[in-house]
């Protein structure tokens, strides 16, 4: 019955559903895997995929063997969590206000239907009682949160639910360092009323790796979200988030900076839904790219009438084209319904400044290093906002790999 | 120490190429300062571009060394290493990177160009601090982005500041006293003079006498249409300032 829902199914959608079919799913499980079906892995003929073609880059799942770039230096008080591909490895010792649940069963993805990648791992999650966590906040947790995504051979799946209640705080550092043929996780985040988020995400796969980092993230009144969010690409890499602002008063930041090398392909995708009054959002996504290398930012505010009035909402995309033959494709877009707001967009792509090569060269500066101290400092803009911890060794991987690129 | 002879020079793409530097010879000494003075688009600031390296100022004849090296020959950090130092008329901001941070990049690329060892943070701080202070430039000057929303005058005490910090052996100040206040330009001449000595020549390119009232140069050349037409002993700027460059060009033609 699965795979009827796949019109003439890919290889490899076939051995998703086949996948799929060695489940035991429940209604929500089968839910997520007919809004699935209906698209099937998203390819080029859809309007939000157009740049970012999965089906033609995940033609079978077929494993991969890949060691993590870049190795972070986590705060000695760091709570540490990992998933392997298969299962989450979970401390035994969880701080005072931080429960950790790993979930079995059904947990309906309401957004489904927008987000076919993720709802492919809603459907592939809870099956086993090892690749699903609940994470509940239940206080200002002041140690930072640690979860580690790497492996999975051909295909690896995980979703996390993080409820963070009332007035309450947690630091994430999420660090995705590859290791699966093709991967889709899933977060959703819940903040009630007066809840805080900081998340900071660094991406790194190889060359022959397409993964999906879907989110998705509710905020209540006067609640507050952060994210900041690093990502080097792979074959294809599609970060997308999906946040809504549903009472008033609430705050979102979301940043991201990508780098692709040639080869490399990175996705940006923001959705934010203004669904209430006074709300703010500011979002800062910065962009370096190589020959052959590919980056996307789409992003979107929805602003609906009366509920979205005194609407404050800021998009930038900024994006340097470091050598001839980079591509950067980029659509902000404003759809905005309510009359008292101020909602502003700029989206600009570029060459590094030849003046300010010339000036640093003159003072004593190699060509190669001047471009990548100025590439560097553009990139870091977008940073400015990541957990203390992790913020200089997220530019110290941005210089390393400005100083791995050819320049010119 | 820097000698210009016979140089010629190009700028501009295509149909809009045009010769500016025509034959200009120049030799500064080891330990003398020159001014330059010349009108407005007379080819200072090109000469200055040739001289550094700047890309689409390339030289298409004569020859030009300092201290006996081609200067020519080398990339614009090489020369910037082998001691060659412009004060930009224009100076350019380098979004994103402090002061302090761009300054010891700076210095630390040099001196790895030379071949000599890092300055120690210690001693770079030390310096900025000492330089600083006698520049009227404040610590929070030195944490901003180079030149970003400088004022004109902060920009050129700027230059000044870096051109103390690396101790260039031989320096072209383009127009450093535009945009000076009458104190900064006291400031700035006096920076210059301190950094006067044996081994150190200077360019002092100026439309105005008022700076070599301070920096009292050993000799002044006129530069007009891509050569030196007249040079001369200081006495030349007080000349110029009196009857102008058409009274002296009309004398040389
Ligand atoms: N990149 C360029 N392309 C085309 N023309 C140029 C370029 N750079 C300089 N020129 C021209 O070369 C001539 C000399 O310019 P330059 O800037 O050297 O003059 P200058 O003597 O420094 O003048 P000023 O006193 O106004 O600073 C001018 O006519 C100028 O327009
Ligand atoms: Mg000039």
């Amino acid at each position: 019955m699965t795979t009827t829902a796949l019109k003439n199914p890919s290889e490899a959608e076939r051995q998703l559903a086949e996948r799929f079919a060695r489940q035991k799913p429940e209604v929500a499980q089968k839910a997520a895997f007919e809004a699935f079906g209906r698209t099937g892995l998203p390819h080029r003929r859809m309007e939000q995929w157009k740049w970012t073609d999965v089906r033609q880059a995940v033609p079978e799942l077929a494993p991969v063997t890949a060691d993590a770039d870049t190795t972070i230096e986590l705060p000695s008080n760091a709570v540490k969590l990992s998933f392997d591909g298969t299962a989450w490895t979970i401390p035994d010792e969880l701080p005072a206000g931080l429960n950790i649940f790993l979930i079995s069963g059904g947990h309906d993805f309401a957004q489904a239907d927008a987000l076919p990648v993720g709802a492919l791992a809603a459907s592939m999650t809870g099956h086993s009682g090892k690749d699903m966590l609940m994470i509940e906040v239940s206080a200002k947790v002041d140690r930072p949160l640690v979860l580690s995504y790497h492996g999975g051979d051909d295909a690896a799946f995980s979703r996390v639910v993080f409820v963070v209640r009332e007035a309450c705080h947690v630091d994430i550092f999420e660090h995705y360092s590859g290791g699966s043929g093709f991967s889709s996780f899933l977060t959703e985040f819940g903040l009630a009323e007066g809840a805080s988020a900081n998340r900071t995400l660094l991406q790194e796969a190889s060359q022959q790796e397409v993964t999906a980092i879907t989110t998705t993230a509710h905020l209540e009144t006067k609640a507050a979200f952060t994210q900041s969010a690093l990502a080097f690409g792979g074959k294809l890499c599609r970060i997308e988030t999906h946040l809504e602002h549903k009472g008033e008063g609430a705050e979102a930041t979301l940043n991201g900076a990508y780098l692709a090398a040639s080869g490399y392909h990175t996705d940006f995708t923001t959705h934010v839904t203004h669904g209430a009054e006074s709300c703010v959002t500011s979002q800062l996504t910065k962009g370096a790219v190589a020959d052959g290398g590919r980056g996307v930012f789409q992003g979107k505010f929805l602003v609906p009438r009366t509920i979205g009035q005194f609407t404050d909402a800021e998009m930038q995309h900024q994006a340097l084209l470091l050598e001839n033959g980079a591509e950067i494709f980029a659509k902000p877009e404003l759809e905005i319904y309510a009359d008292d707001v101020e909602c502003e967009h700029g989206n600009t792509s570029g060459q590094l400044d030849e003046d300010a090569l010339f000036y640093m060269q003159q003072r004593g500066i190699p060509k190669p290093e001047a471009r990548a101290l100025l590439t560097e400092a553009f990139i870091a803009e977008a940073l400015e906002k990541a957990h203390e911890d992790v913020r200089a060794q997220l530019v110290e991987a941005t210089r390393r790999f400005l100083r791995n690129q050819r320049g010119g | 120490m820097l000698k210009l002879d016979n140089l010629t020079a190009d700028v501009g793409e295509g149909d809009g190429r045009k010769t500016i530097l025509n034959g200009l010879s120049l030799e500064v000494p080891a330990g003398e300062v020159h001014a330059i003075m010349g009108p407005n688009g007379a080819g200072k600031s090109t000469l200055s571009y040739v001289l550094t390296g700047r890309d689409g100022y390339e030289a298409t004849s004569g020859t030009a060394t300092l201290n006996g090296d081609d200067l020519l020959d080398m990339e614009p950090d090489e020369r910037a290493a082998a001691g060659l130092f412009l004060s930009f008329q224009y100076p350019v901001e380098i979004p994103g990177v402090p002061v302090m941070t761009f300054v010891r990049a700076a210095i630390n690329a040099q001196r790895k160009t030379r071949g000599e060892d890092e300055i120690s943070a210690p001693d770079f701080i030390k310096k900025a601090r000492e330089i600083g202070q006698k520049l009227n430039i404040d610590a929070d000057m030195l944490k901003r982005p180079v030149n970003v929303g400088f004022s004109g005058g902060e920009k050129k005490r700027l230059e000044i500041f870096q051109m103390m910090m690396m101790e260039p052996r031989f320096a072209i100040l383009d127009e450093t006293d535009s945009g000076l206040d009458i104190d900064a330009l006291k400031t700035v001449a006096d920076g210059v003079n301190a950094l006067r000595s044996e081994d150190r020549g200077m360019l002092v390119i100026t439309h105005y006498q008022r700076l070599l009232d301070h920096i009292k140069p050993d000799r002044v050349h006129v530069l007009a249409k891509g050569r030196i037409v007249k040079s001369g002993g200081p006495e030349l700027a007080l000349q110029l300032e009196k009857e102008g460059y058409d009274g002296i060009l009309g004398e040389v033609a």
